[in-house]
């Protein structure tokens, strides 16, 4: 204890006040209160705080993508042996995942935590832990085809014109995983959609469900399409199929929601008004299902669920504090308008497969317009109830 | 009479509530005036050090309205006039002379009390150096003597983290207390409303006469006058309230009855760290070291006032003007070997992050480590948990961070108070001071008028 505190403080000491390094500062004093607590006190009152701080909320997510990436390593060495008709056997399958996956997150990290580091010292503010999860939440949103060097373009997008130019974290507007991915998404379309680049096997290739979905003839119904391709709703749910690194698992994501419910470090609103969304608009377009519609129409509501990026998004992406609404009746609405956009997107736009990111980033965008009006019919309703108060006093 | 639950909020379990049982503290050899509580007046002091002075005797003028006086609360000499930073009077130090020698004011007989014209009651509060008892909304400072509110508000339940118990200050006080409303009610025409817990069983507050008797339940900031306010008259733009503790309602009956000025106050003393956990029978302005002897209080924080909004007043401090409690809170500092990982079994928290959260103790030991460092506001849902007024705390402290006072009035700042956002800086990850927000909101607002 003692020699580490001792280690801080002499190599700390060129980073203080008018030392050499002092620009570094919030460099040091992310690694310093990374080590050890800040071991601050309060100035005044109140005179206790609680013992929570950004740094564990973060870590705590962290910790629920955990069964994501696991999950996602395993899954990609397991796609690689299936498509070369080899045994897919734990270690291997693990290995060969881990070969493919581990890069993809390092250079996630080391691209995002080199512009958090250059801002945070340029502008003088904290380093903020937020990093930890979107260098994470990144890499689990892509192909593990992906080329190192667009993970590096994705990254700096994201964390630069995501975060950063709007004053870094807590200001920013997007949620700084998900910009990066659309931006790779529209640059790089081919390395980032089609059918040939959810197995790490060159030349392999295998639609994805949402892929066999949205290419099935009209009037034939999807879940025997899907059947035909070799997807049961089990094994989507496990999720043993092609897709981006994370995001395939329904099962991974479901434990990462219970853990993030259970330390309530994720709204569950919003996770709940997802869900509904989905249903709401699955169900109408049902009502609609007629032999001239497209495939999708005719898809039970349930397999929405564990197609595409639902889980992952409605977990992991639409619960950013940051991005979606402050208001309490806000994250009802813009829960629930992820999940119908998300339905609209994948059934009504035969051009884009899968809708989850972009209802995401679209309900970023109007997070603020819908607190605006939250806000809005607050004042009113406060400005009514006052003058009904004092005129019932007057009388 | 009506009764309200609040269903915000959160109590904070903390070790070291006072025994009950009340002891008569030795009369202190000094006493203070702490201007720094009274908020709203510009203080001209009228003596000067060496000068003697009575219980009662104004030792300071109000510049702005020259018939607020605040006056010794012991008879001796003025030893010291304390300025702070920018030469704001901090402290005013009079050294007891042991006489207790009182100025005398006009006494009454408990039966002249209800034909007193509210002039008259208005004039002796003024001359008798009690009007700083009365406080006002918004801003939270001391009344102007020539408004009228719309009502009054008696501040007799606390919730705050090991707050005196009332029922105990209150004990063989009913006949004092009732003499006291029925002063106090003449300055409103409207109504007179005595806020007390749901579970209050002192009679002096469940049988008070001639005022509206309001119940409230639930954890902390129930027991905050704002809490009280917004739900039963909520302040509107341009509309004034004001409020007493409920033990200068004692203080002035005192005043009429006997004509004199008491400075007397029951101080429940609290804290892990204190060796006497008791309630003292004492002054307001009594130095916190008689209150806390045979404690040591190496390490420790003497606060006037309760964890969540009293002050740092030091070992050789006072008792503030409106406490009515004394916590002594152990020093933090400590610094843990990856404290973000650890599994803390005796971390305290509002959140489930911590085992603790899974195995709650009744009472818990804090101290004033600050837990982590500042970030920016990331969790911005979490505040509304802990305010139980209608309000979007986000948005009004957004809207006071970025100055736009129409928006900070229309979302309700005139209902606040800074101590009413203690447990939004006590949960807030980002360990934001929500509360240093809001005051500075409502300077602004003020100020600009």
């Amino acid at each position: 204890m003692e020699w580490v505190k001792k280690i801080l403080q002499v190599s700390g000491a060129p980073f203080q006040k008018k030392g050499p390094l002092e620009k570094l500062y919030p460099l040091y004093e992310a690694i310093d209160t990374f080590v050890l607590t800040p071991g601050k006190v309060t100035r005044k009152a109140p005179h206790v705080r609680d013992s929570v701080d950004l740094k564990r909320m973060m870590v705590f997510v962290i910790i629920a993508l955990i069964p994501a990436t696991l999950m996602g390593i395993y899954n990609t060495g397991y796609q690689m042996l299936l498509a070369q008709r080899l045994a897919p056997d734990l270690w291997t399958c693990v290995s060969l995942g881990a070969g493919k996956v581990l890069p993809i997150i390092a250079v996630s990290y080391a691209v995002g935590g080199f512009w958090e580091v250059l801002f945070a010292v340029v502008r003088k503010h904290e380093i903020n832990e937020g990093l930890l999860v979107t260098g994470l939440l990144f890499p689990l949103v892509l192909p593990p085809t992906i080329p190192l060097w667009m993970v590096a373009v994705g990254i700096s997008f994201g964390v630069v014109m995501g975060k950063e130019v709007f004053g870094g974290t807590g200001f920013n507007v997007f949620n700084p995983a998900l910009l990066a991915r659309a931006c790779v998404f529209f640059a790089y379309p081919s390395q980032m959609s089609g059918a040939k680049v959810w197995v790490a096997v060159d030349g392999y290739t295998h639609a994805t469900p949402l892929g066999v979905v949205s290419q099935a003839a009209h009037g034939v119904d999807p879940v025997q399409a899907l059947a035909t391709a070799g997807y049961t709703f089990q094994n989507l749910f496990w999720g043993l199929r092609p897709g981006s690194i994370g995001e395939t698992s329904t099962f991974a994501c479901l434990l990462g929601l219970a853990f993030l419910l259970i330390t309530r470090v994720a709204n569950w609103k919003i996770v709940v008004s997802c869900v509904a969304g989905v249903f709401t608009m699955a169900t109408i377009f049902a009502l609609f299902n007629g032999p001239d519609q497209p495939a999708y129409f005719a898809l039970p509501v349930y397999w929405h669920y564990v197609l595409g990026g639902f889980a992952f998004g409605a977990v992991f992406m639409a619960t950013d504090p940051v991005s979606a609404p402050a208001t309490r009746l806000g994250a009802w609405i813009y829960g629930f308008m992820i999940g119908v956009i998300t339905v609209i997107v994948r059934v009504a736009n035969p051009a884009y497969p899968e809708g989850v990111m972009l209802s995401i980033l679209f309900m970023n965008v109007f997070a603020s317009s819908i607190d605006y009006g939250v806000m809005m019919s607050h004042i009113s309703s406060r400005n009514k109830r006052n003058k009904a108060l004092s005129s019932s006093r007057t009388k | 009479m009506a009764s309200f639950i609040i269903r915000q909020g959160r109590d904070i379990r903390i070790k070291g509530a006072a025994e009950k049982r009340v002891v008569d503290a030795v009369s202190p050899e000094t006493a203070a005036l702490v201007m720094e509580d009274l908020r709203g007046i510009t203080p001209k002091v009228l003596l000067a050090p060496g000068a003697m002075v009575k219980a009662g005797t104004p030792v300071v003028m109000d510049k702005n309205h020259e018939e607020i006086k605040v006056v010794a609360p012991v008879s001796g000499r003025i030893v010291s006039v304390n300025r702070g930073e920018k030469r704001v009077l901090t402290t005013i130090v009079i050294q007891a002379d042991g006489r207790q020698d009182a100025e005398q004011f006009p006494k009454f007989d408990r039966g002249e009390l209800a034909g007193l014209s509210r002039g008259k009651i208005t004039g002796q509060l003024l001359a008798g150096g009690l009007w700083p008892c009365l406080r006002q909304r918004p801003f939270s400072k001391i009344a102007d003597p020539r408004v009228t509110p719309k009502s009054i508000f008696i501040h007799a339940m606390n919730t705050e983290p090991l707050a005196a118990d009332i029922d105990l200050v209150l004990d063989g006080r009913q006949a004092d207390l009732q003499a006291g409303l029925d002063i106090i009610r003449k300055l409103t025409d409207g109504k007179t409303h005595l806020c007390i817990d749901a579970k209050a069983r002192s009679s002096a507050l469940t049988r008070a006469k001639g005022v509206e008797i309001q119940r409230f339940s639930g954890a902390h900031p129930a027991g905050n006058v704002s809490t009280h306010i917004h739900c039963v008259d909520p302040v509107n733009k341009g509309e004034i309230v004001w409020y007493v503790e409920v033990q200068d309602v004692l203080r002035i009956a005192t005043l009429f009855l006997q004509g004199v000025h008491s400075a007397e106050r029951v101080i429940a003393v609290t804290g892990e760290g204190v060796k006497n956990r008791v309630y003292f029978r004492t002054i307001a302005g009594v130095p916190v070291s008689v209150l806390l002897q045979g404690s040591d209080l190496q390490g420790q924080r003497c606060i006037s006032g309760s964890i969540l909004t009293g002050r740092n007043v030091g070992k050789d401090g006072f008792l503030g003007f409106y406490d009515s409690q004394v916590t002594v809170l152990p020093e933090g500092g400590k610094r843990e070997l990856l404290g973000w990982m650890a599994p803390g079994l005796n971390k305290y928290t509002f959140t489930n992050t911590y085992l603790s959260s899974f195995f709650p103790r009744q009472e818990n030991t804090l101290d004033t480590d600050t837990h982590g460092s500042h970030r920016a506001i990331v969790w911005t849902s979490l505040y509304d948990d802990y305010v139980p007024l209608d309000l979007i705390t986000f948005f009004l402290v957004r809207a006071i961070i970025v100055g736009d006072i129409e928006e900070m009035i229309s979302l309700g700042i005139l209902e606040c108070d800074e101590e009413d956002f203690a447990l939004c800086s006590f949960a807030c990850p980002s360990k934001t001071d929500v509360g240093g927000y809001i005051r500075q909101g409502l300077d602004l607002v003020e100020a600009e008028g």
